[in-house]
Order: structure tokens, then C-alpha cells, then sequence
């Protein structure tokens, strides 16, 4: 008879030496557009991101403690006609348990009607705020070790559907001496795994949904903004907002309850400034959600950051505060395994050692807030990387 | 020795003005005949913000014999700046980098048998629109 840590072992032991062939297989295919690249110029050329560093952490915190290797990122943009292209991403990443695990991050093919507007179709990165689809997985371009915490991807504490399976339709018109922006999206709404349905899906995170929809309820949501020119050159600012039906199957091991559905409704707006060596960013967001498997009524929480950084050379010393106020009454909140309260104050510095490689230490000071079930905690942690891009 | 100093500083970043100045100076931006690009429109094609010129696809090329020169006047760019705008544009967009030609020759040729080229150059030959 197999035990369940029997089968948990093997299921991690088969995941392992399924990432292992993935990444074999996935190295092999994209090592061909290189080998043709290298031949004729009109190849598909391969890019890149890597990272490795080491974290250190009082000892309230249970997070991992020493190095670690973070994410390999391969991605590729194929050019297929005038007007039709690709973008498809891969990432091999460790897992808390030292496994490898790969997943298909991106795989958008567009079409490109005029300098207006694209249509993307596939998997991708929610175009809200600024942080999700400006820095994707590339810890090199991003000034920070982590990203805020809540903005973070759904299998690394994320409390939003980072990704989406759908339609986007994104451009730029010009408007005055600036641009106007849209990003508008529908797509699969995603469920709140409870029982850990695969094996990479933790209990009490956010599953996107890429094989269909589970509610058959699309997810739908907007982003508008204005980029500046002239004396406010490298300011956007720009309003979001995302609404859709998501269920949680609690069914297993993290609640007895039965099926909740909830009526996920954000709003929120970012301001990015990027120009004259500094670096400012900052989003919000507020949540207005609706409880429609039960009783409780509708729910508000929000969530917020601002990073400043300024760029002294090759050296860019930042700040970043963050800070959410999570109902514990909202099922989209009390479900998920990162849906608590919390704030958070980073100090950094970001030291390039050339233009593609980067060397970034980070002190962090966390404080979780006592609601409900959830208990509180604090923690400090210092964290350092290494991170390049090719 | 002070004096010498003195009188050797001017004459150096006067001479290093000018060269700049003569640098910036001779870069002269073309495009295949079948488009018509104005000055205005240059930094955005090189930074895939325009893509299309009516409906020919926008192709640029850089040349890497002046693109620090080309950088500086039209871009207002260092070539490091350049690069990483390109890298975060290839991420975020699936946008694909200007290829990069190595002097004028080689951007006259390819500007003038592909459609909805543009390129730069020391000074324009014949059959191609230098942009204005």
C-alpha cells in the first residue's frame, strides 16, 4: 500500500524528471532557431534572463534560509509576416522544495493591424498596473530583488491573476504631445485551487485556468493611460480595473466549506516615472467584492505600493513600501494562502556591472496583521542576486 | 606650467566640441524610396512606436559605424539606454530589434532593395528619400 507521503515523494520525484525532460526537449527545439540564426540572419534570435543569490532571515520567519537559484527565462519573437508575430516564454524555476519546475509563461500570437492597436491571442501577463507586463519575469530589468509582494505571481504569494488565457487588445494612439494607452482583455477567470488539482499547483493559490474555464464566466478588465512628453517626458499614469466570477473548489484539505463563488471586482490606477534618473512607481488597488455563493455580503480591501529609486551611475538606491488591507470576511481572500493583511518596507541598492549583468542586496522588514484564523508575524530578511540577461 | 594648463584646457574641449558637433553632423537618414519618413517621425521608428508608413511595415536598421553619432542626434540616447529600451520593448511587445548593419554600404543596400527601410548614414546616395 502507498502511503500519502509515498505518493507525495513520487509525485515530486516524477515532477522533477518531467521538468528535467521538459527542459531537454525545450532546450533542444530552442537551440535550433539559434543554430539557424547563425546561418542566415533571418533566424529567430533566443533571449533570456537568470538569476541566483542567497536570502538570510530572522529567525520568526520560516521562509527558505541561504542560496538558491531563482529562474531560468528563455523567450523568443517570432516574426511570422507583416503583421503577425509571437512571443513565447519559458521559465525553469526551483520550487521552495528544490524541485525544477518549468512552466509556459507566454504564448501570445498577435496580429498587428496598424501602429493603434494588437491583438494578442494565448497566454499572458494581465496588463494592470504597471509592474505585471513591465518587468514580466526579468529579474535583470527591474530594480528590486522581489517584487512587491502582492503583485507577486500565483505560485509566489500573488493575491491577482497575474496571468491570463484569452484576448488582448493593446496600442497606442497620440493624443496632444503625449500618448494615450488602452490594454483591454477577456479571458478565463481563474478558480482558487484548494486541494492542489496538479502537480505544481500549491493548496490556496490561484489557478489561472489555461485548459478552460472552469465557471465558464470570462474575466474582463481594462487599462488606460497617458504617456507625457516634452517637460513631464517618461511620466504614465493610467487607471485599471478587472471583474469576473471566481470559484474555489474547497473540497480537500483546506476547508470543509462548500463551493464558494465571489465576484472578484478590482479597481485601481499607476503612476510610473522613469526619466532624469529616477525611478518612480506606484500602483493601487481596491477591491469591491461580492460574495455570490453565500451570504456575506460585498467586501472592501485594497492594496498599495510606491518605490522610489535614483540612478547614480551604475548604482540605483531604492526605497519601496507596500502595504494591503485584506477582508478576512471576503471568500477571494480567506481562501487564498496569501490573502493576508500585511506590510512591508524595503531598502536596496542595485549595482550594475555592465549593462547585463546586475548585483542587487535587499533589506526587508515584513509584518503580517492577526485576522480571522490567520496569526500574526513579523520577520526581517536580507537578500541578495545576482541577475543577468542575454 | 599652470599657464600652459590653462591655456591647453580651452583648446582641447573646443576641440572636442567641434568634433562632437562634426560627429552628430554626419549622420544623414534615409529610407527606401517607396516611403516617405519625416525627422519628427525617426526616434519613434527606431523605438518600434511606429511600425507601419500607410501600409508598408517600417523596418530599421542600425549601422554600427555611426550609431553613437546617430544616438546623440536624434535619439537623445546613449547606446547602453538604447539597448536596454530594446530589450524591455522585445520583452514586454514581441517587438524584434533593428538589425544592425556594420557601415554605409551595407545600410544603402539593404535600405534600397527592402521596402520600408530606414537606415542611417555618413551622406545619401541616389535612390533612396533622405529624411527631412
Amino acid at each position: 500500500m502507498v502511503t500519502a507521503r509515498e505518493e507525495n515523494v513520487f509525485r515530486f520525484r516524477t515532477k522533477g524528471l518531467l521538468a528535467l525532460l521538459n527542459a531537454s526537449i525545450a532546450c533542444m527545439l530552442l537551440a535550433i532557431p539559434v543554430h539557424v540564426q547563425a546561418a542566415d540572419s533571418e533566424g529567430v534570435p533566443l533571449h533570456g534572463f537568470a538569476d541566483a543569490g542567497y536570502a538570510a532571515h530572522s529567525k520568526e520567519s520560516t521562509d527558505p534560509k541561504g542560496f538558491y537559484i531563482g529562474s531560468f527565462d528563455l523567450y523568443l519573437t517570432p516574426q511570422f509576416d507583416n503583421n503577425v508575430k509571437g512571443l513565447i516564454e519559458i521559465i525553469f524555476e526551483t520550487t521552495s522544495t528544490g524541485e525544477v519546475a518549468t512552466d509556459l509563461e507566454r504564448l501570445q500570437m498577435g496580429y498587428t493591424f496598424s501602429d493603434n492597436a494588437t491583438l494578442w491571442g494565448g497566454r499572458f501577463h494581465t496588463p494592470y498596473g504597471y509592474w505585471n507586463t513591465g518587468f514580466h519575469h526579468g529579474a535583470q530589468i527591474q530594480t528590486a530583488i522581489l517584487r512587491p509582494r502582492f503583485l507577486d505571481f500565483e505560485d509566489k504569494g500573488g493575491i491577482l491573476p497575474a496571468h491570463m488565457a484569452g484576448l488582448w487588445a493593446s496600442g497606442k494612439f497620440k493624443a496632444g504631445d503625449g500618448k494615450f494607452t488602452y490594454d483591454v482583455f477577456a479571458g478565463n477567470g481563474p478558480k482558487i485551487s484548494m486541494g492542489g488539482d496538479s502537480l505544481v499547483q500549491a493548496p490556496g493559490t490561484l489557478n489561472i485556468n489555461t485548459a478552460g474555464d472552469n465557471n465558464h464566466q470570462a474575466m474582463v478588465g481594462f487599462n488606460l493611460g497617458y504617456e507625457f512628453s516634452g517637460m513631464a517626458d517618461g511620466l504614465r499614469i493610467a487607471v485599471h480595473a478587472l471583474r469576473g466570477d471566481v470559484d474555489d473548489d474547497a473540497n480537500l484539505t483546506f476547508a470543509a466549506t462548500a463551493l464558494n463563488k465571489t465576484e472578484l471586482s478590482m479597481t485601481g490606477g499607476s503612476v510610473a516615472y522613469l526619466e532624469n534618473d529616477w525611478e518612480v512607481l506606484g500602483e493601487y488597488y481596491r477591491f469591491s467584492n461580492k460574495d455570490k455563493s453565500g451570504t456575506s455580503g460585498s467586501h472592501s480591501s485594497w492594496a498599495d505600493y510606491l518605490q522610489i529609486g535614483r540612478i547614480i551611475g551604475a548604482v540605483t538606491p531604492y526605497l519601496r513600501a507596500e502595504k494591503t488591507k485584506l477582508d478576512q470576511q471576503d471568500n477571494y481572500f480567506s481562501m487564498q494562502e496569501s490573502g493576508q493583511s500585511y506590510t512591508r518596507q524595503a531598502l536596496g541598492l542595485k549595482y550594475e556591472l555592465n549593462p547585463k549583468a546586475s548585483l542587487k542586496f535587499e533589506l526587508l522588514n515584513s509584518k503580517f496583521i492577526a485576522e480571522g484564523a490567520r496569526l500574526a508575524s513579523s520577520y526581517r530578511s536580507l537578500l541578495a542576486q545576482y541577475a543577468i540577461r542575454f | 606650467m599652470k599657464s600652459t594648463y590653462f591655456r591647453f584646457f580651452p583648446a582641447v574641449l573646443l576641440a572636442l566640441s567641434l568634433s562632437q558637433f562634426a560627429y552628430a553632423a554626419d549622420v544623414v537618414v534615409i529610407s527606401n524610396s517607396s516611403i516617405i519618413i519625416s525627422a519628427g517621425e525617426v526616434k519613434d521608428v527606431f523605438l518600434g512606436e511606429k511600425q507601419f508608413a500607410g501600409s508598408t511595415k517600417l523596418i530599421p536598421v542600425d549601422n554600427a559605424a555611426l550609431q553613437a553619432g546617430f544616438l546623440t542626434k536624434y535619439m537623445n540616447l546613449s547606446s547602453d539606454k538604447y539597448n536596454s529600451m530594446w530589450t524591455k520593448k522585445s520583452f514586454r511587445d514581441g517587438l524584434t530589434p533593428p538589425a544592425v548593419k556594420q557601415n554605409d554600404a551595407e545600410v544603402i543596400e539593404y535600405v534600397k532593395r527592402t521596402p520600408g527601410a530606414v537606415g542611417y548614414v555618413s551622406a545619401a546616395p541616389s535612390g533612396v528619400n533622405p529624411v527631412k
